[in-house]
């Protein structure tokens, strides 16, 4: 039998109401409050092994000691999943509960689930990192919002897929996949319904809620050029020959970099592209014409910067996702840094 | 103009004698059909396979697929491409309904090429898992183009439209079953009662973005890079004025047979005179240079607005770079105060997480999303593969890899894969079969 552990403030942990709600983290064996129901909801699958209560107030102002309390509990006992709440729209609960679900989920590893109604500060904070079902707004809503943390719970210890945000009931996550509608409605007819209702300015959901873009401000200008130590990166493709670092050519989760220091030259034969998402022709030839070490000794060397870094860096950057561009980005970074480069250029083909 | 398709719905195929439709049940004269394939002398190796739903085949790497037709006025069935120049989406045609001619590669695969399974996970990934398909696998001494990553595919390209055209031959003569007729009239003389209606224009971005000659989409053989956009008549794009190309990863590609199909035409010109006025299709392009984008963003938003388009459905055959084509296009049409639908896939990466387009704007807010290229797919082994399944991991494939430390090589030794579903043969379709959609987890 799984075994789930449960989370809950001073108020649902049978202590008391906001009197209490300074109390330290306790633990006990056993149910208590709505580990009751989270319990026949789980019948046959898991058992609701203990319940954690902690004060509101108290995992407001001393979040650190309460965590690491909480996180001291846990260690020897044996859970599958947490569970935290329901909490309503009690603001203090929701972040309590998101706080602590976050902890244990990093510590120990196992799925965690909560709920909160979206009124509260706790959703947008913790919304990435958990499944959050969309809870009601009062307390009579417990047996609704209890079944539906239920229903997700069953599926992660189960091992099964968890549904689509919409299907579950919880907060999306900000994580998009492709899925198989149960209707099987074709995306033509999509198209019409959704176009008939735009034009007759009836509401419409579409499939793709714009997200709000990451605007990356243009850095200050360099101010004394001529010192500057200069790095050269680039997203086409540019290679020694046999691909050292075997590179994909297209949805790149890699990249490489390259010594250009002393003498050295970009050669054709000796370098290429393994960019696939334009013709090679020019860049096989000349790789100088992707990545201008060339043009770069030359102006170094008329003194118009002051030193170049000692490897130029390369990656893919056709179907390659944002995601794994910054991941890349921040692996990059600390060599740059490392080195004290002052300014990059980086080309995009 | 009015075009009607004669429909035979195949509900076999098989191998004989004599190429004929009888009852449901088409048969294929093998070695004639081999010995038209071979008369183009670039072919230097060729079969002929059939795949049915529910057959444990992989095919790989495919490269086109095509419905087999026949004009009833002797017209060819692609015009200005296997055929002279002529006009389309007038006329009367016969089609082979349920059935497709697929073209495998013998050996070599690229960027552009594609998987399908008939049957098990992977047969719904692609609609060809649920058509009866006519395979032809074959090889050319195309050697210029052997080893490299990008191929044009002209001769096994070609040599599929003309077994198309082939095979449907043996109705030309037969009654079908029951017909489509898709009939449009002028835009500016049409019943009181449909003027009523919100008027509305399809906009079409076919690939269309190698510089080079000989990859992209053609329109009646003209290549589509070359081109601004214009104004065509859905029953045109219907009866083979479109043919597809071989360039960009293959789930977001429209094959030859999904524009002779085209989904998105079809259920708006059902919807002319119920709840829109369909106007017709604009013929736009994708372009390399962001002013290209732009002067065909430009052009399309000044025909919808020209033709008095109050609504607009733009639908992209691509991703990643071309994003900012369909998006700018978009925006203008927006702009031009045309309410618009997009339709396209996208790329939010392996993990879900990455930014679904290239670039994004809050005025694109009525968007069908039909699936995500770096979905990660595991399909288990199958009894017979046509092809070669290596090329999904040697050539280059989009969806494919060689070596990767965690996950290993895209093919195993039993057969089984693991690839992106970049590499499903036009798996996303955009055109309009998709019942697969982007959800939020």
């Amino acid at each position: 039998m799984k075994k789930v552990i449960l989370y809950v403030n001073q108020f649902f942990g049978q202590i008391g109401g906001e009197e209490k709600a300074g109390v330290e983290p306790e633990i006990h064996e056993g149910q208590i409050g709505p580990a009751v129901q989270f319990a026949k909801e789980l019948d046959g699958i898991a058992e609701v092994t203990h319940t954690i209560i902690c004060g509101d107030n108290y995992m407001g102002s001393n979040t650190d000691a309460a965590v690491a309390a909480i996180l001291d509990m846990l260690a020897d006992k044996e859970m599958d999943l947490f569970l935290a709440g329901p909490a309503f729209q009690a603001g203090r609960y929701t972040v309590a509960c998101g706080t602590i679900c976050k902890a244990v989920k990093e510590r120990y590893g196992v799925p965690v689930v909560t709920s909160m109604n979206e009124e509260t500060p706790g959703v947008d904070m913790f919304k990435k990192d958990m499944y959050i079902l969309k809870g009601g707004n009062i307390a009579s809503k417990m047996r609704k919002d209890v079944k539906a943390m239920a229903n997700v719970a069953k599926k992660l210890l189960a091992g099964e897929p968890v549904g689509s945000a919409s299907e579950e009931g919880y907060f999306a996550r900000g994580i998009r996949h492709q899925a198989w509608r149960k209707d099987m409605k074709p995306a033509s007819e999509r198209m019409l319904d959704m176009l008939v209702r735009k034009l007759n300015g009836e509401p419409f959901v579409s499939e793709l809620p714009i997200p709000k873009i990451d605007r990356v401000p243009i850095a200050p200008a360099i101010v004394n050029l001529g010192e500057a130590r200069i790095a050269l990166l680039n997203t086409g493709g540019i290679v020694p020959v046999d691909n050292p670092d075997r590179i994909q050519s297209a949805s790149a989760t890699r990249w490489g970099r390259y010594d250009i220091s002393g003498d050295k030259e970009l050669r054709g034969g000796e370098y290429k592209t393994i960019h696939a998402g334009f013709d090679p022709a020019a860049a096989d030839a000349d790789p100088n014409v992707i990545t201008p070490v060339d043009a770069l000794k030359e102006l170094q060397k008329e003194g118009v910067f002051g030193s170049l870094h000692q490897y130029f860096y390369t990656t893919v950057g056709t179907g390659t996702t944002e995601s794994e561009a910054a991941r890349m980005a921040r692996e990059i970074i600390p060599h740059l840094e490392e080195d004290h480069v002052n300014g990059c250029i980086l080309v995009s083909t | 103009m009015r075009l009607e398709i004669g429909n035979f719905y195949v509900k076999d195929i098989i191998f004989g004698d004599r190429l004929s439709l009888n009852d449901g049940i088409l048969t294929i004269n093998k070695e004639e059909a081999l010995a038209y394939i071979r008369e183009d002398d670039r072919i230097t190796e060729a079969d002929l396979y059939i795949a049915k739903p529910g057959d444990k085949i992989r095919m790989c790497p495919v490269k086109e697929a095509i419905e087999p037709r026949v004009r009833l006025d002797g017209r060819g069935l692609f015009p200005g491409y296997t055929s002279e120049l002529a006009p389309a989406g007038d006329g009367v045609l016969h089609a082979l309904k349920n059935c497709s001619v697929l073209v495998v590669g013998r050996h070599w695969g690229g960027f552009q090429d594609g998987i399908i399974d008939m049957s098990g996970e992977g047969q719904k990934l692609t609609y060809f898992g649920q058509l009866n398909n006519i395979v032809l696998v074959a090889d050319t001494n195309e050697e210029f183009e052997r080893h490299e990553q990008q191929k044009k595919n002209d001769a096994l390209r070609r040599a599929g439209h003309k077994l198309a055209e082939f095979i449907g031959a043996c109705v030309k003569d037969l009654t079908p079953e029951d017909k489509d007729v898709y009939e449009t009239t002028p835009m500016i003389r049409r019943d009181a009662g449909i003027e009523k209606l919100p008027s509305v224009v399809y906009v079409m971005q076919p690939q269309s973005q190698m510089e080079a000659m000989g990859y992209n989409d053609l329109v009646y053989g003209w290549d589509t890079n070359h081109m601004l956009p214009t104004v065509m008549s859905p029953t045109e794009i219907l009866d083979g004025a479109i043919v597809s190309g071989s360039f960009m990863p293959v789930s977001s590609k429209w094959s030859t047979y999904d524009m002779q199909n085209t989904p998105n035409l079809r259920v708006l010109m059902d919807a002319h005179g119920k709840t829109i006025n369909f106007l017709g299709v604009i013929m736009s392009n994708l372009n390399v240079a962001l002013e290209q984008k732009e002067r065909a963003a430009q052009f399309v938003a000044q025909i919808a607005k020209s033709l008095g388009a109050d609504g607009a459905v733009v639908a992209e055959e691509g991703y990643g770079n071309p994003d900012a084509d369909f998006v700018g296009c978009l925006v203008a049409l927006e702009d031009a105060g045309v309410k618009t639908v997009g339709i396209t896939n996208e790329s939010t990466g392996r993990d879900g997480h990455g930014q679904p387009l290239v670039t994004l704007d809050e005025k694109c807010d009525a968007i069908v999303s039909c699936g995500n290229v770096g979905e990660l797919i595991s399909l288990p082994p199958m009894e017979t593969v046509l092809g070669e399944l290596q090329a999904l991991a040697r050539d280059g494939n989009s969806g494919g890899w060689d070596y990767d430390e965690v996950l290993g090589p895209s093919v195993r030794e039993d057969g089984s894969i693991i690839l992106e579903n970049n590499g499903m043969f036009c798996g996303d379709q955009v055109v309009g079969w998709s019942p697969k959609q982007m959800m939020e987890f």
